[in-house]
C-alpha cells in the first residue's frame, strides 16, 4: 500500500512512517502544505494521512486542490474537536477524519477500511490454522469438531476471523460487532474475548485467539513455543 | 444637552408666540382701521350738500390724535373737499389697485396702515377719495416688548434648564457612580463580593440585583471550574506518575527485550485511560458550551435501550445479573449520545448490582419529557450524595479513586447527554433501590 502522510509535527510523522512501514506500507512523508499538494497530485497514492493544520497551505487547501484533480481517499487528522472542523473537512472531500489524540492501531484500521472499500468476492470459509469459520452455515469448527457459539460470539469470531494475523483494538471491535461508535468504559470486549477464548482455545492444544496489551486482539496461527 | 433641548424648545414655542401675536395684532390693527373708516363713510354716504364738508372737516380734525398715529384724508379735485396735507405717497397709493395696504409716511418710524374708498362724484359732491391711515407703531412696540420679554424670559428658562438638568444628573447620577466605582472593584480573587444594593432608587437597584444574580452565577461556575480543575489535575497526575516512574525504572538498568515490551505495554494502558479520559472531558467541555446534537431523529428510545442491553449482554452474564426493559417513548434523539449514556447507565447499575439481582429500565413519556430511569437493588446512597453524583469525578466512595475501570465521568457524561437533548438528570435512593436515570425533550 502506497500511502503519504503529511504531519508536521515530526515526532508524530517519524512514528507513523516507522509504523506504517513496518506494517508493509511504503510511506512517503510530506511537513508543509506546499510539499504535500506537490507529492499528491505527482503520485497516485492508495491513501493519503492529511493535518488538518499544517504550516504553509493548510489541510484542508491542501484537499481541495487534489480534489479537483483525483480522488485518492484521504483521513484527515485534527487536534480540533469541534463538529464545524470535521463537517468542512468531510465537505470538502476528506472520506474520514482522526481527532488526535487518536491511537495508532485506530489509524491503521481505518486505513484498511478504507482502502479495502472495495471487497473482493469473500470467501463462505476461512480457515485460521484448524479453525474453520463457515460464513454462511454460520457455524465454526475446530480439529473437525463443531463449535457451539451464541450469535454475538459467531459475529465477534466472524471480524476477528475476517482480519486474522492483524491486532483490532477494542474500540475497531466493538465498532465492528455491536455497531457501537461512541466511547465506553464499559469492558464487553474484554468478557467476550475472554468468553470466545474459553470456547475456541481452551479445549484445543493450542491458542489462536492472542491479547495484545495495550492495542488489542488478534487471531493468528502461531508456532508452538 | 438640557440646555440644548430647552433652547430649542423655548425657541420653537417664542417663534410660534410672536407669529400668533402678530397676527392678532394685524388683525385688531385692521378692525381698528375699519371702525374709523366706517364712521367717516357712513357720514360722506348721508351728505346733504356741500356746505355740511365744514362740518366733516372739523370732525375729522377733531378725530385727528396729537400725535397724528390716526390720519383723514380727503382727495378730490373740488377744492373744497379736499383734506389734510396730500402728501406725494398717499397720492400714488390712492393711483393704485389695493384699497388696503402700509404705506410709510414722512419720517414716522412705522409705516401707517392705510385704507382709502373712491366715492365716484354724484348729484351732492365730485368724486372723491377718502383715506384713513392709523399708525402701526404702537402695535410694533407690542410686539417690541414682547420680543424682548420673550427673549428674557426663554434666556432665563434655558439657564435654568441647564441648572436644573445638571443637578439632577449629578445627584441622579450619584448612586450610578457607586455602582460603576464598586463594579470597578470586582476582581476574580473577591468573588463573593456583590454591588450593594439597599439605597439605591428602584429603577437602579432591579439593575444592581440582576447584576448580582449574574454574579452569583459566575461564582458558582467558577467554583465548580476551579474544582473540576483541581480533579482534572488530581486524575492526570495519577498515571503521569506512573508513566514516568515505570518508565524511569526500566531505563535505569539493562532490560532484556521481554521486560522492556511489558513496560511498554503498561505504559500504553495508562495512556490509553489518559485519552479516553481526556476525549470525555472534551466532550463535556463542548456539551457546557452549548454544543447541540447534529442528527436528530425521532424514534423508540425503548428500541434504543435495548441495543445498549445487547452490548452489555456479556457483562450481564457475567455478573450474573438481568435486565427488564419496561415502557417507551417517541423522542427525537441522536443515538449513539442517547445509547452512550443509557450504557453508563446501565455498566454502573450492573457493577453496584449483587449477583442474582433484576435491573429494571423503564422508558416512560411525560409531558414535555421521555424519561430513562434504571433501578437496581443496591446498597442505599446518603442524601448529600444522590445530588452530586453527576458532578465530574465525583464518587460515593472516594476511597476507590483509582479502580481502574472508570475514571468518574460516566454520570457527568449522562448529564451532558440529558442537557444536549433539552432533558435533566434525576436520582433517588429508596428502599434498597437506586434509581438513577435522564430525560429528553419530546418536542417537536
Amino acid at each position: 500500500m502506497k500511502i503519504l502522510v503529511v504531519e508536521d509535527e515530526l515526532k508524530i510523522a517519524d512514528y507513523l512512517y516507522k509504523g506504517l512501514t513496518e506494517q508493509g506500507c511504503s510511506v512517503d512523508l510530506a511537513h508543509n502544505g506546499l510539499d504535500a499538494r506537490h507529492l499528491a497530485l505527482e503520485i497516485d497514492y492508495d491513501v493519503i494521512v492529511l493535518d488538518q493544520m499544517l504550516p504553509g497551505l493548510d489541510g484542508l487547501a491542501v484537499l481541495q486542490s487534489l480534489r479537483a484533480v483525483k480522488d485518492t481517499p484521504v483521513i484527515m487528522l485534527t487536534a480540533r474537536d469541534r463538529i464545524e472542523d470535521r463537517v468542512k473537512g468531510l465537505r470538502a472531500g476528506a472520506d474520514d477524519y482522526l481527532i488526535k489524540p487518536f491511537s495508532f492501531m485506530e489509524l491503521l484500521a481505518r486505513l484498511q477500511a478504507l482502502t479495502r472499500r472495495v471487497r473482493k468476492h469473500e470467501a463462505t470459509q476461512i480457515r485460521v490454522g484448524d479453525l474453520v469459520v463457515d460464513l454462511l452455515a454460520r457455524k465454526a469448527f475446530r480439529d473437525g469438531s463443531r463449535i457451539d457459539l451464541t450469535a454475538k460470539e459467531f459475529a465477534l469470531l466472524t471480524v476477528l476471523a475476517r482480519h486474522q494475523g492483524q491486532i483490532l483494538s477494542k474500540t475497531a471491535i466493538a465498532e465492528m460487532v455491536w455497531e457501537v461508535n461512541y466511547d465506553t468504559n464499559a469492558n464487553v470486549v474484554e468478557v467476550a474475548i475472554k468468553r470466545l477464548r474459553a470456547k475456541i482455545d481452551a479445549p484445543f492444544h493450542s491458542g489462536l485467539l492472542h491479547t495484545v496489551r495495550g492495542m488489542g486482539y488478534v487471531l493468528e496461527e502461531r508456532p508452538a513455543r | 444637552m438640557f440646555a440644548m433641548a430647552a433652547l430649542l424648545v423655548l425657541s420653537l414655542l417664542g417663534y410660534a408666540l410672536d407669529k400668533e401675536l402678530a397676527t392678532v395684532l394685524r388683525r385688531q390693527q385692521i378692525e381698528q382701521l375699519d371702525t374709523k373708516f366706517r364712521d367717516i363713510d357712513y357720514v360722506i354716504e348721508r351728505l346733504r350738500g356741500p356746505e355740511q364738508w365744514e362740518r366733516i372737516h372739523a370732525k375729522l380734525d377733531a378725530l385727528t390724535p396729537p400725535d397724528r398715529s390716526t390720519q383723514y384724508w380727503i382727495l378730490s379735485d373740488d377744492p373744497q373737499i379736499r383734506y389734510g396735507n396730500a402728501l406725494a405717497e398717499i397720492v400714488s397709493f390712492s393711483q393704485g389697485a389695493r384699497n388696503v395696504g402700509e404705506l410709510r409716511i414722512g419720517d414716522r418710524p412705522e409705516p401707517m396702515l392705510i385704507r382709502s374708498a373712491y366715492f365716484p362724484a354724484s348729484a351732492r359732491h365730485a368724486a372723491l377719495r377718502f383715506i384713513v391711515g392709523i399708525d402701526s407703531e404702537s402695535y410694533a412696540r407690542t410686539r417690541r416688548d414682547f420680543r424682548s420679554v420673550l427673549f428674557a424670559s426663554g434666556t432665563g428658562g434655558v439657564l435654568l434648564f441647564a441648572l436644573i438638568g445638571y443637578l439632577i444628573t449629578h445627584w441622579g447620577l450619584v448612586p450610578l457612580k457607586r455602582l460603576s466605582r464598586e463594579a470597578h472593584e470586582l476582581s476574580p480573587s473577591m468573588l463573593s463580593q456583590r454591588l450593594v444594593v439597599a439605597r439605591l432608587p428602584a429603577e437602579l437597584s432591579d439593575l444592581a440585583q440582576s447584576f448580582n444574580g449574574a454574579l452569583d452565577r459566575l461564582e458558582a461556575a467558577y467554583a465548580q471550574l476551579e474544582t473540576f480543575n483541581a480533579d482534572v489535575t488530581h486524575e492526570l497526575r495519577t498515571p503521569l506518575t506512573n508513566l514516568i516512574g515505570q518508565t524511569q525504572v526500566a531505563l535505569s538498568r539493562e532490560r532484556s527485550a521481554t521486560e522492556l515490551v511489558e513496560v511498554l505495554q503498561s505504559n500504553l494502558e495508562d495512556l490509553e485511560r489518559l485519552r479516553a479520559m481526556i476525549n470525555d472531558m472534551l466532550f463535556l467541555a463542548r456539551a457546557s458550551l452549548g454544543e447541540r446534537p447534529q442528527q436528530l431523529l425521532r424514534t423508540s428510545l425503548a428500541a434504543e435501550v435495548e441495543k445498549a442491553v445487547e452490548f452489555l449482554d456479556f457483562l450481564t452474564e457475567e455478573a450474573s445479573v438481568s435486565v427488564r426493559v419496561q415502557g417507551d417513548a417517541q423522542a427525537p434523539i441522536e443515538i449513539s449520545l442517547f445509547q452512550r449514556a443509557v450504557t453508563n447507565l446501565l455498566h454502573n447499575a450492573i457493577r453496584h448490582s449483587p449477583a442474582g439481582s433484576e435491573i429494571l429500565v423503564e422508558v416512560s413519556a411525560e409531558e414535555r419529557q421521555a424519561r430513562v430511569s434504571v433501578s437496581n437493588p443496591g446498597p442505599a446512597i446518603p442524601p448529600e450524595h444522590l445530588g452530586r453524583l453527576f458532578d465530574r469525578f465525583y464518587r460515593v466512595d472516594m476511597a476507590r479513586t483509582n479502580s481502574g475501570e472508570s475514571h468518574g465521568l460516566g454520570l457527568a457524561i449522562v448529564k451532558a447527554v440529558a442537557a444536549m437533548h433539552a432533558g435533566s438528570v434525576f436520582a433517588a435512593s429508596r428502599g434498597g433501590i437506586t434509581t438513577v436515570g435522564f430525560s429528553v425533550a419530546i418536542g417537536a
